[in-house]
């Protein structure tokens, strides 16, 4: 987790590019942050943003509690426009 | 006078100043610059000692505060001056900004939120997670109306002659709409696929990513766009309006007659498209060469216009406008662009193999035989056209010389296209002059002659020569690109041309003298650029619509856009930026091109994906139009503007707050580097009802911490940051964060750093005890430093001062910074005429705090709340009521005349 730290700004605004990459993730079944980074071959503070706003907006929910190692699943919502 | 007092800013002091004020029968103006008011009380989680919630005690005050009879509050507002004037009242200029949305018609839904394509940090929630442009502050937010994010209008969409929302087609492809995007641009032009390639893109020379490490590929993305349309088989996704029974004739089917066509039908005109040549398109289908330009492609867009409804007739040229009116057309509009070719002036100009370069262009394109192979070719002139007919003539199999006046770095023609010229073979002779043309009877010569000057002193085009300095090229064809014009000959009575040939319309209505007739393009304008023309094109429909429904032209109101954004300001939002290099020009260039396929690849989706990713969001919002086709309650108005309202009032109160102390200026703690390093008001969102998270998580990987650190005084009594004050609130949030964690967290385990816990104030200290006994540990100690391990922990090595100093390391899952408050230096340059004293640590001075808090050095203005010196809620709102009190007095004053 020491690489570099890009700008809030930068990360945040690559939230819709990232979306579709996020929910094909997520289309295989719920996910941790650690995880859906692993898979998009990202840092998890930046997956976090994504799946953060992501949830604000209603395309991804948290499913259950969280996990020993004290991480939630996140599951994508079918929603209009999906 | 307007108002008897002008409260500035709406947190807890200024509501607190208002309602109290408004309760005594004062009429008050409160100022905003936030979209909501509440300040910052209503974004924490809960108050201390009470544990409250802060939300249930805000939303009330902020409710009353909107709703009071002699209360006017003016939110996303900012004052701007206040002077004293002769009477002794003041005089208040405020800019109200725009909303871009009608707060009476917006209902709250965030529809437009769950539509928009920009994200960017969320501030009411700490920059922790992402908002929209399209945006309602909070879900408390009073009032709860959203607001479009749009400092200025994006440099790509600023520069586009054409009007197209460029920003907007790029935020939909990054966003993976891309029938969204095809459909945006179908809002200014049917030409979609022909602008992909053949526009010359200036929104690309204005992107301010061209700055780092080039350009968005913003002409390469819109024609993937529409190759991905035309691919998929969709139908048009755009409604016309129902015809309204009037017609309009479109003489010309260039980009500007077509785009005419397109704008008047979308209307509900009937429109037909006369043609004069065998195809739609003027120069798309004619003279561009389709290995910039298909002709399948052009005949793609001009499918768009046929399918809602516009019917184009080639073959059929027109030289008689006023037949058309006869005919019922309510309006005609002339857009036949420059067909007509410059002509040299030379000897031998008529000689056989002797052409121009339009005539070339349109037989290649059109596939007409050309018999060149193997031949020798000049052309002349050192124009886009010129390089289009040198180009073209290797593709046919000639050798090509290419002659112009200018040198090389003074002509016309994009430098990019000259290189790829010369890298097709084309042979460059630059700063030449044609004398003659040799026969006899066919072309076998051409004469040339030094060129010493194009252009005079005055910039005008002069060519000198030297006419001792000769030269001659042997050839068997000449083609002659130096230039070409409108032909508006058989006209006259209806378009008087004017000395360059070009239609005499009015330069902004683009209204001829007889009123029905309008011109557009080219044929008005002069040789252009295709873009030019499609918004030549949109401006002459506006100007037809308003003149067929008889309203003024009101030419200012067309195409209304904000002022640019700067590149610099873009790039100064960020603190770094990674590096996104451009991809591959995706051209093929080679030396012997042997036939007229598309040189340039189309982006693949991937491609595209991330071409569009690399854009900055200069304007913020990007003008998708997302917001205002989703809007239920058609609130979303872009053509908004900022007001300037004027109001006199009787006394000011400021109460403009306080600002956080930015965490990264103490390096040591790592905040901005370490993913799990927070503020105090991060985790006080983090644990409010509408947090950002679903839970108390930290931000490096989500994960729920288990072991929680405290830096109390980060930015207080500190000088090496030029702070000695104490904040005064950062113990007590700290102490009510503390038991709210092990109520949200109650495996947690909870660490507090601190020099000295001060908690002066009823229940205060009882507060801390209750938070120590419920398990916090309080460890005397000052941070050294913090580090970050592997797995995102953080080693806080710090001195443990009632262990004989000794330095120690432990490790947690997250750190919180309880930051301090610093001084809102907004209010140093607000009033003109008067100083508004400061004191030395830059709060809003008071003349005497123990005996007439709230009252400044200015008669009649007085502070109120945190803008005078930190203090937490209950003192806020304590001083709020004695500057309340000292302005009431004042205003009575005013009114006796004390």
């Amino acid at each position: 987790m020491t690489e570099q730290t890009r700008d809030v700004r930068e990360i945040v605004r690559e939230e819709m590019l990232r979306r579709r990459e996020i929910l094909e993730v997520l289309a295989k079944g719920p996910q941790t942050v650690p995880a859906i980074a692993v898979a998009l071959g990202v840092p998890a503070h930046e997956a976090m943003y994504w799946v953060m706003g992501l949830r604000k907006y209603g395309w991804v929910a948290e499913s259950g509690d969280a996990d020993e190692e004290g991480h939630f699943l996140y599951r994508a919502i079918e929603r209009k426009g999906a | 006078m307007d108002y008897d007092a002008l409260v500035i800013g709406s947190g807890i002091g200024g509501m607190e100043s208002a309602l109290k004020l408004g309760d005594m029968g004062y009429k008050v103006l409160v100022v905003e610059r936030e979209a909501s008011i509440g300040g910052k009380m209503i974004l924490l989680s809960k108050v201390f000692p009470t544990l409250d919630c802060a939300s249930c005690i805000s939303t009330p005050k902020m409710a009353a505060t909107i709703h009071h009879p002699n209360i006017d509050v003016l939110t996303y507002a900012e004052v701007e001056k206040i002077s004293r004037d002769a009477g002794g009242h003041f005089h208040a200029v405020v800019r109200k900004n725009p909303r871009f949305v009608d707060e009476d018609a917006c209902t709250g839904c965030q529809q437009c939120e769950m539509a928009c394509t920009v994200a960017v940090p969320d501030q009411f929630n700490a920059d922790l997670v992402a908002r929209r442009a399209a945006y309602i502050a909070f879900p408390q937010a009073v009032p709860k109306k959203a607001v479009i994010d749009r400092p200025g209008t994006s440099p790509c969409t600023f520069t586009c002659p054409a009007g197209i929302k460029a920003h907007g087609y790029v935020s939909l492809t990054r966003s993976g709409e891309y029938e969204k995007a095809f459909n945006l641009i179908l809002e200014t032009t049917p030409l979609v696929g022909s602008l992909g390639r053949a526009c010359f893109a200036p929104c690309e020379d204005e992107c301010s990513r061209g700055s780092l490490e080039g350009p968005v590929p913003i002409r390469r993305i819109k024609r993937f766009i529409a190759d991905t349309h035309y691919a998929s088989g969709n139908p048009v996704g755009v409604e016309p309006t129902a015809e309204n029974g009037r017609r309009v004739a479109v003489v010309g089917s260039g980009p500007a007659g077509l785009t005419a066509a397109w704008q008047l039908r979308l209307l509900g005109y009937g429109v037909k498209v006369f043609e004069a040549a065998p195809v739609a398109g003027g120069a798309l289908a004619l003279t561009i060469p389709a290995y910039r330009l298909p002709g399948e492609v052009v005949a793609q867009d001009v499918g768009n216009l046929v399918a809602i409804g516009v019917e184009i007739e080639t073959n059929h040229r027109i030289d008689d406008l006023e037949a058309l009116h006869r005919d019922g057309f309510d309006a005609v509009l002339l857009a036949t662009g420059t067909p007509r070719a410059a002509r040299l002036g030379v000897e031998g100009e008529d000689l056989k193999g002797v052409v121009p370069s339009l005539t070339f262009l349109e037989d290649a394109k059109l596939g007409r035989p050309q018999h060149l192979r193997g031949k020798h070719v000049v052309v002349v002139g050192g124009g886009n056209v010129a390089i289009d007919a040198a180009r073209s003539a290797r593709r046919l199999g000639a050798t090509v010389e290419q002659v112009c006046l200018e040198r090389r770095h003074e002509m016309p023609a994009f430098a990019w296209e000259i290189e790829e010229a010369l890298a097709e073979g084309v042979a460059l002779h630059d700063g030449w002059g044609v004398a003659a043309l040799r026969g006899p009877g066919s072309v076998q010569a051409i004469e040339l002659k030094r060129c010493t000057a194009v252009f005079d002193a005055s910039g005008r085009f002069s060519p000198r020569y030297d006419e001792a300095d000769r030269g001659e090229l042997a050839c068997d064809a000449v083609i002659v690109a130096i230039g070409m014009g409108p032909d508006t000959a058989g006209f006259e009575g209806t378009l008087a041309p004017r000395r360059n040939r070009t239609a005499d319309v009015h330069p902004e209505t683009l209204q001829g003298g007889v009123p029905y007739v309008f011109a557009c393009g080219d044929v008005a304008l002069g040789a252009t650029m295709i873009t030019t023309a499609v918004g030549s094109g949109r401006r002459a429909a506006y100007m037809i619509d308003r003149y067929l429904q008889g309203q003024e032209f009101d030419a200012a109101a067309f195409d209304l856009r904000l002022p640019k954004v700067e590149p610099e300001d873009v790039l100064r939002r960020q603190k770094s930026h990674s590096e996104k290099p451009p991809g591959a020009s995706g051209k093929a260039i080679t030396n012997q091109p042997s036939d007229f396929w598309e040189i340039e690849a189309p982006l693949t989706e991937e491609e595209a994906h991330y071409g569009a990713g690399r854009c900055l969001d200069c304007g913020v919002c990007s003008e998708c139009h997302e917001c205002v086709n989703t809007c239920p309650a058609d609130a979303i108005h872009l053509e908004m503007r900022p007001e300037t309202i004027e109001a006199q009032v009787g006394a000011v109160i400021v109460s403009t707050g306080f600002r956080l102390f930015p965490a990264d200026l103490k390096p040591q703690y790592g905040y901005g580097r370490y993913k799990n390093v927070i503020t105090g008001m991060q985790m006080d969102r983090l644990l409010a009802p509408t947090r950002p998270y679903n839970s108390v998580l930290r931000p490096g990987d989500g994960k729920v911490p288990d072991r929680i650190a405290y830096v109390m005084c980060t930015g207080s009594r500190d000088q090496t940051v030029g702070n000695p004050l104490c904040s005064k609130i950062c113990c007590m949030y700290s102490i009510k964060q503390n038991q709210l964690i092990m109520g949200a967290l109650p495996l947690a385990d909870v660490t507090v750093f601190t020099i000295d816990v001060r908690t002066a104030g009823k229940g205060y200290d009882e507060f801390y005890v209750q938070a120590a006994s419920m398990g916090t540990n309080f460890i005397k100690g000052r941070i050294a430093g913090i580090r970050e391990r592997e797995n995102g922990n953080l080693i806080v090595r710090y001195e443990d001062i009632e262990h004989e100093g000794a330095t120690r390391e432990e490790e947690f899952d997250l750190v919180v910074l309880a930051v301090g408050v610093q001084p809102n230096l907004d209010t140093q340059a607000l009033f003109a005429g008067d100083e508004l004293a400061h004191d030395a640590y830059y709060y809003v001075a008071e003349t005497d705090e123990d005996l007439s808090p709230g009252e400044t050095s200015i008669a009649g203005v007085f502070v109120a709340g945190a803008a005078a010196g930190a203090k937490d809620i209950p003192e806020s709102i304590l001083h709020a009521g004695a500057a309340v009190a000292q302005a009431a007095a004042y205003i009575e004053g005013m009114k006796v005349g004390v």
